[in-house]
């Protein structure tokens, strides 16, 4: 490609920000040092975004939640948005989610109408420079790093996009068949969770977990979501102190309030409370989607269950990649796979 | 020696390790060994682990391992190391200056009540002795302590606040903490320290290690701007910069 002449690099600008930040899977390894994973909060609809713009499934990529967004490339680029249902455009016409599309030098992509779930994944071929703490792009709200984007932001672009646009028509190019994350419920989500490490303190009140649907509070975040129910909470019975200890994320604590708490991705690496279940890793993804005020149930999996659903679902994720490298490899598109 | 620890399942991508039937110093030192030695092991999947006071979380990708094979992996790892692997690291000490009560540690009124304590004797206790580094935990990295030798342990807040400031000094059950970034929490706040715990461009970003120790000082409200800013790992005792922060009786 002829563009290292201008010593210039292609960018992404931002024209409508919404509430958007780079981000990746997380900053893995660094609980002992007690900092939290956080990183895109429905995992696999980030890995799968990277994955269909042949990058590692790593990257940085662009985590939309909740408003429209809108940027401008000043190269070709090739593109994949993944998430929650939104209405995507590029130049007010609609592209698919869940399959890659190319944007021309100066054409508008627009993600609007986010809804249903909460967060879109914008993955580009080759993604963006953005700056890295510990190993990791994503942002962490208590250390004060990742800034949110904000209009006029200029992401600068790692690689460009050959041409690839069928040249007579408009059938898409790409059939990948990617794994889209689970249904996005109109009304009630289910959550899968596991036995906690602390279920038997609960006595016979842990079955309440499995009772009434619960509301998800609008003081929910990518730290923990807050849990409201009409029916009766689950109650712990031993009354012991308890040391801090590390919890997992998808921890499902029940401190003395009227909510449960449900730890995700930010969570600090200690707490105190009991945990009385665990939602899983495909859980997990699926909590990163649901909006506040939106109703879920839990439902409880064995955890073999739960880790073949895992397994399956990664194992979908690896048979898309295969998909991809030989798609890529005819069209000729370089494949990024080192991040 | 596998009598003293347990291992229980804690989600599909983490189990934790407890160790039992031995006493608290014992009980940490078992659980950090361990954590120590997985790290050296490098298990495929392995990508997080959090040794505490008596327990060690370790997390993993289920989909690169299972709970068989690191249960399997913390039973040898923890046969091997015994009952008491003994002290790491040598350890160092932070002296660290505190203003105490007022603005700055509203409820140390609170807690002298529920302790039977006037205001001084807390200060006293809390500032009295050495308090050995547990863990880094929530949030940030904090170091967490044992407590100081109060009489009966400390409630938390019934309500938690939703914003605490950094540097914050704060108590609870037998445990203290220094907050090192603002974020909620619901320990009780004996006072804070104008020193800078954390740095984004350390890497680690603490300077202090499980087993450090951390001795509190307590200053006026006057000095605050003495230390305001100065780097906790300026606190550590043998540094040459060091021993200009506090002035000692």
């Amino acid at each position: 490609m002829a563009r290292g002449w201008s010593g210039m690099a292609d960018t992404l600008t931002v024209r409508t920000p919404g509430h958007t930040t780079v981000q990746d899977l997380g900053r893995t390894g660094r609980s002992r040092h007690g900092l939290p994973a956080n990183g895109a909060l429905d995992q696999h609809s980030a890995r799968v975004a990277n994955i269909l713009c042949g990058n590692d499934e790593r990257a940085p990529l662009l985590e939309l939640t909740a408003l429209d967004f809108a940027c401008v490339p000043s190269a070709d680029i090739l593109v994949a948005v993944t998430g929650a249902p939104a209405d995507v455009t590029v130049s007010a016409a609609p592209r698919p989610q869940w399959e890659p599309f190319v944007v021309r030098a100066g054409e508008p992509l627009r993600v609007a109408g986010i809804r249903q779930g909460l967060r879109v994944y914008l993955a580009v071929l080759g993604s963006v420079e953005t700056e890295y703490l510990q190993g990791s792009c994503a942002p962490d709200t208590v250390l004060g790093f990742g800034p949110a984007l904000r209009a006029g932001d200029e992401l600068t672009l790692r690689a460009s996009c050959p041409p690839l646009d069928h040249p007579y028509s408009r059938i898409p190019l790409f059939r990948l068949a990617a794994p889209a994350a689970a249904a996005f419920p109109a009304t009630t989500w289910t959550i899968d969770v596991t036995d906690g490490p602390d279920r038997a303190e609960f006595g016979d009140t842990a079955s309440r977990l499995f009772g009434a649907p619960f509301t998800v509070s609008p003081r929910s975040n990518h730290i923990g979501l807050r849990l409201g129910s009409e029916g009766r909470l689950p109650r712990r019975t031993d009354t012991g102190e308890v040391l801090s200890r590390g919890v997992p994320i998808g921890a499902v604590e029940v401190p003395a309030g009227d909510e449960l708490l449900v730890l995700h991705r930010g969570r600090g690496v200690t707490a105190g409370y009991p945990v009385l279940a665990v939602v899983t890793a495909t859980g997990l993804s699926a909590l990163g989607q649901v909006r506040p005020g939106q109703a879920l149930r839990f439902r409880h999996r064995t955890l073999d269950e739960a880790v073949t659903a895992y397994r399956a679902q990664r194992a979908a994720v690896d048979a898309l990649r295969a998909r991809v490298r030989t798609a890529f490899d005819t069209l000729r598109i370089p494949v990024h796979a080192g991040g | 020696m596998t009598g003293h620890l347990t291992v229980k399942d804690c989600g599909d991508s983490a189990v934790v390790a407890r160790a039992v039937g031995l006493d608290q110093e014992a009980a940490w030192r078992l659980v950090h060994t361990l954590a120590d030695a997985l790290d050296a092991v490098h298990l495929p999947g392995v990508h997080g682990l959090v040794p505490a006071y008596d327990a060690l979380l370790v997390e993993f990708d289920c989909a690169d391992t299972g709970h068989e094979t690191v249960r399997r992996l913390l039973w040898h790892e923890a046969a091997r190391l015994g009952v008491d692997p003994g002290p790491t690291a040598a350890p160092r000490r932070f002296v660290v200056p505190v203003v105490y009560g007022g603005e700055h540690g509203p409820d140390l009124p609170v807690v002298a009540a529920q302790l039977g304590l006037t205001e001084g004797e807390v200060v006293a206790l809390h500032s009295g002795s050495d308090l050995t580094v547990r863990c880094l935990g929530a949030p940030a990295g904090a170091p967490m302590t044992d407590g100081p030798p109060f009489p009966v342990p400390v409630p938390r807040l019934a309500s938690p606040r939703t914003r605490v400031d950094p540097g914050s000094v704060a108590v609870a059950g037998r445990q203290a903490v220094i907050c090192p970034m603002p974020s909620p929490g619901g320990w009780p706040l004996l006072g804070r320290t104008p020193v800078r715990v954390l740095d984004l461009h350390a890497d680690p970003l603490t300077p202090y290690r499980p087993g450090d120790t951390f001795r509190f000082v307590p200053i006026g409200a006057e000095r605050w701007g003495e230390f305001a800013g100065v780097s906790l790992a300026e606190c550590a005792e043998g540094r040459a910069d060091g021993p200009r922060l506090v002035r000692h009786g």
